[in-house]
């Protein structure tokens, strides 16, 4: 039985949920693909009418960079009422409750817990706050939607899949990738074999800034640029690699066996306590490694996750799919470059086997051939309130969310003692 | 200034040397296709290519032309041949 994906309701930007959905049906193609992604079957559900029934009403703790994203996301979401805001800053909490007519603001996340109506919250708050937020929010028989990366030891991993399992509540994590079209398109390539059996994935994120946020008075120095601090963070691995780690995980239908790296602070030497650079490499049971780098001095290869095979590569980032033996030009095209290479070309010394293997200047195929808009924030922010609407916890999603959070904690670890680190043994989920 | 008087004959020739161009170009292709095995409904996909070969053909060819015009009125002009003035070779209006 073909799933109906069109039949919700939720505007994406200034497309339709309905159609893009209908698409996106194409895109993924089959519903035996779809099995594989549990975490979709809530957008499966019944349109969202305007019964008070169906409004699912939610608390957002945490206002500041995401948080905002959140929340324009939420005012869109058909169906969903933003009931209450927390922060501790401020300023954070008065700019969003001058967005949201009619929300209750909060200090205090507990607080906010204990308001009557309030279904669900959403966590977008530094990474030392989570677990503890969720596991309050659990105990409160709150759902909970908690921004990435899960928690910030794997200890605190381990209570909220614990928390969560006994709960029956809904958890969804903030990768936002599980429910990107594009990447949806990109894991169908991976697994139907079009490149082949994986062999190695190389992910990769750069930037050239300072990673800072501007600080208003030196005493919010901390509280403001946390990512920067150990005590808060483990900065590059949980804000930024957890995002490739659970693509490649899922993908790779597995987590790593090890991992081993290092990294360093090598430029940005202002005070932060969190690496500028690290490089890792995961090694998986079945041979196969995913080899992850990051720095904030030069943004040249910007960010990308390449899923390599025998027969082709896929960035799924940039969106395409590179063969490893495209089908050749024209013969016309052919004899064209032929006479061009002639001209223009020079034989090193050796012969022509001795022409360096650069990368070829390729474009490769579209992976999705439509512009699509939401990089799956919009989708998951949906499936979220429609799993509260149902009460069904979200198939899968726990899983994914212990995966990633674990692997970067991982990561960390093995730079900080520079040694090859195991998964944790008995680690449930 | 003098006008540049383009006669129908002019165009007639310069659309039959065009369409050897083209036949030229379109051999080529055959040749293209024949060479590297590649399909032969390629004769109509890869026509743009062939008509943008031709066109750099029939530039090529002007270019030699040209080239041939100027070389034979230089060597007129120092031979001071005569009636080259009504071959409307001459450089006064």
């Amino acid at each position: 039985m073909d799933p109906d994906l069109s039949s919700s309701s939720v505007l994406i930007g200034r497309e339709h949920r309905r159609d893009f959905l209908k698409r996106l049906a194409l895109v993924v193609g089959s519903s035996s693909l779809l099995a594989e992604m549990p975490w979709w079957s809530p957008l499966r559900a019944a349109p969202v009418s305007d019964s008070p029934a169906d409004r699912v009403r939610i608390g957002l703790i945490g206002v500041g960079s995401r948080g905002n994203v959140h929340l324009a996301h939420l005012l869109r979401t058909p169906g969903v009422e933003i009931a209450a805001l927390c922060d501790d800053y401020e300023p954070h909490l008065q700019a969003g409750l001058a967005k949201v007519k009619g929300a209750k603001g909060f200090s205090d996340y507990r607080q906010m817990l204990d308001m009557p109506g309030l279904d669900g919250v959403l966590i977008a708050t530094p990474l030392y706050l989570h677990a503890r937020m969720c596991l309050d929010a659990f105990s409160a028989g709150k759902n909970v939607f908690c921004e990435k990366s899960l928690a910030y030891t794997i200890e605190e991993c381990q209570a909220i899949a614990d928390a969560h399992r006994g709960s029956n509540k809904v958890f969804q994590i903030g990768h936002q990738r599980m429910f990107s079209p594009v990447f949806l398109r990109a894991y169908e390539l991976v697994r139907n074999g079009t490149i082949g059996p994986v062999t190695q994935i190389r992910a990769y994120w750069h930037r050239n800034n300072n990673w800072r946020r501007p600080v208003p008075s030196p005493d919010l120095e901390r509280r403001i640029n946390w990512r920067l601090y150990r005590a808060y963070s483990c900065g590059l691995m949980t804000e930024l690699a957890s995002h490739h780690m659970q693509v490649a995980n899922w993908y790779l239908g597995a987590y790593p066996i090890s991992c081993a790296g290092f990294g360093s602070i090598n430029y940005w030497k202002d005070g932060r306590e969190v690496y500028d650079n690290v490089n890792l490499v995961y090694r998986y049971a079945n041979g196969t490694s995913v080899v992850y780098d990051s720095m904030i001095s030069n943004k040249f290869y910007g960010m990308e996750i390449q899923v390599m095979g025998p027969r082709g590569t896929i960035e799924a980032e940039r969106g395409r799919i590179y063969s490893e033996n495209p089908p050749p030009p024209a013969g016309i095209v052919q004899l064209i470059n032929g006479i061009e290479h002639g001209f223009f070309d020079t034989v090193p010394i050796g012969g022509p086997s001795w022409v360096p293997d650069l990368k070829k200047d390729v474009s490769g195929d579209p992976l999705v051939d439509e512009k699509i808009t939401d990089d799956g924030t919009a989708l998951e922010l949906a499936a979220y309130a429609n799993s509260i609407r149902q009460g069904k916890p979200i198939p899968g999603m726990m899983e994914q969310a212990c995966r990633a959070g674990v692997c970067v904690l991982m990561g960390e670890t093995a730079m900080e003692q520079q040694k090859e680190i195991a998964w944790p043994e008995g680690f449930r989920i | 200034m003098r006008d540049i008087v383009i006669s129908q004959q002019h165009i007639r020739r310069e659309l039959q040397i065009f369409f050897v161009c083209i036949l030229v170009a379109l051999a080529v292709n055959v040749y293209s296709i024949v060479h590297f095995k590649t399909h032969w409904t390629e004769l109509f996909t890869t026509f743009h290519i062939t008509l943008a070969v031709a066109a750099a053909l029939f530039v090529l060819l002007a270019l030699l032309r040209g080239i041939a015009v100027c070389g034979k009125r230089i060597l007129r002009r120092k031979a001071g041949t005569p009636g080259a003035e009504q071959a409307g070779l001459s450089q006064k209006a």
